[in-house]
């Protein structure tokens, strides 16, 4: 149920950058993508196809990946791409142009009666599921190799050297530290419960039903995190933690390499914030060959 | 409790705000599977209680760590990638109940349990207020799908869990902080 590290060396492209490398590129993506508000499929797709490559040189094994890609098919074809398919939810005014074809409607009653609506599915709301999907995709595709690809270990040192304090950083490195712990403690707690009869699989009924089945689950496993808390603090301390600046075990450096790839990052949320802002490019619309594919 | 000043950040704020974030990445990986009704892409997250508890009984800071970086990390691990936007929300969240932290010393006190509710909800409105207004900028979004599509089902979801789950938290702590000794 809950993830673990799955982090492995491997002799890859993307293993060899410096980590403050990949964080700062996914940043210029998330922003290239996001402040300017890049909709156009001709900025998007080739994103995706460039973060899909980034992606594909991880060389992660597909197994070890499986669940996390579960998970972001859920979200982005159901729930992502239904919300924009059905009712343009998620995107600019534009997409519920009321001039685009409709391909077909979609009723939406109320049991037992004939009291209802129905939802038009438009050439305008189908090609924005699309461009939604592909731009959630093109974002995620970059954070998804993160854990798997990059040592735990070494968190902490890159956010310190991308000038983050040392207390701040810390914290990175031990909610990294913490994560996996408290996951197993999490699962020995589960198996504890269902000892004790508790359902805690079946997360169905209303919010006060599920919390119910939570509660015992969710209760010890915070109560012994605040004891555990002590004895790290009382470790810490004993080590005079935060009386003077820290040093860090691992050294970073940048390699030609690393700063390619943040000129590429940089370059790209320069070029779409010139694109939308200076010659209008880059907003959402419905290509000729999408409208002609779907109604001819 | 420990003597408290509302603004420290020193060896405590970092371990908790550390396992505040740990433990709502685990939390909210257990459940991110599971969506709110008509609510887009915001989940049923009983982490939230667990986040704003650790606001109230240790600080903004650590409220604000634990939400930004656990949000981050249940985000990650689930595979969804990093919404900077909802990150800083969660972050929020977590720091506006931890304001009154000087103010609260008996945790099983139904006066200080009722503060640590109303606190928490306000950084609920707050955290989901920011995170819904700026995926205007980022989702691209109208007003009224900010405020109806996204703000007003995860103040709702995140409120009922913090209602029920928040108190028993705190009860819960009293125990173990008096047994502690400190």
């Amino acid at each position: 149920m809950l993830a673990t590290f799955k982090y492995r060396r491997r002799a890859t492209f993307i293993q060899r950058l410096d980590p403050r490398t990949r964080f700062i590129f996914m940043v210029c993506i998330i922003l290239a993508l996001t402040i300017p508000e890049i909709w156009d499929y001709r900025i998007v797709f080739p994103l995706f196809l460039l973060s899909l490559t980034l992606f594909l040189m991880a060389r992660i094994e597909w197994k070890d990946v499986r669940r996390a890609f579960l998970y972001i098919f859920i979200l982005v074809f159901f729930i992502v791409g239904l919300n924009g398919l059905l009712s343009g939810r998620g995107g600019p005014s534009s997409v519920l142009d009321p001039n685009s074809p409709v391909l077909f409607e979609v009723p939406f009653k109320i049991p037992g009666t004939d009291w209802g609506w129905m939802v038009p599915v438009t050439v305008s709301k189908a090609w924005f599921a699309i461009s939604q999907m592909t731009r959630m995709l093109s974002m995620a595709l970059l954070a998804i190799p993160i854990p798997y690809t990059m040592d735990p270990n070494i968190y902490g040192t890159a956010f310190k050297r991308m000038g983050v304090s040392d207390k701040v950083s810390f914290t990175m490195d031990l909610a990294f530290r913490f994560l996996p712990t408290f996951a197993r403690d999490l699962t020995i707690t589960m198996d504890a419960q269902r000892a004790r009869g508790y359902e805690m699989d079946k997360l169905k009924g209303g919010l006060v039903a599920r919390l119910q089945r939570l509660a015992p689950l969710i209760i010890p496993v915070t109560m012994q995190s605040t004891v555990t808390g002590e004895e790290v603090i009382d470790a810490m301390d004993l080590r005079a933690f935060g009386t003077a600046p820290r040093t860090w075990l691992k050294d970073l450096h940048y390699a030609p390499r690393d700063y390619a790839m943040i000129g590429l990052g940089v370059a790209i949320f320069i070029t779409s914030c010139v694109l939308k802002w200076g010659f209008g490019i880059g907003g959402f619309f419905v290509p000729d060959f999408f409208t002609q594919a779907l109604v001819g | 409790m420990n003597d408290k000043s509302t603004w420290e950040f020193g060896t405590r704020q970092v371990v908790y705000g550390a396992i505040g974030a740990a433990l709502y990445g685990a939390f909210s990986l257990l459940t991110n599977l599971v969506p709110l009704p008509a609510a887009g892409n915001i989940t049923f997250r009983p982490a939230v209680a667990v986040l704003i508890f650790f606001g109230a009984a240790y600080g903004p800071w650590v409220g604000l760590l634990a939400g930004l970086i656990g949000n981050t990390l249940g985000d990650w691990f689930a595979g969804w990638g990093f919404y900077w936007n909802w990150s800083l929300g969660n972050g929020l969240m977590g720091m506006v109940p931890g304001l009154i932290v000087a103010s609260l010393k008996d945790f099983k006190a139904r006066a200080t349990i009722v503060k640590a509710v109303g606190w928490g909800t306000l950084g609920i409105a707050v955290g989901m207020l920011f995170a819904s207004l700026t995926e205007m900028f980022v989702g691209g979004i109208d007003l009224s799908t900010a405020l109806v599509g996204y703000f007003t089902p995860a103040f709702l979801g995140n409120f009922v869990v913090t209602v029920i789950l928040l108190p028993i938290l705190m009860i819960a702590f009293a125990g173990v902080a008096a047994r502690r000794g400190r």
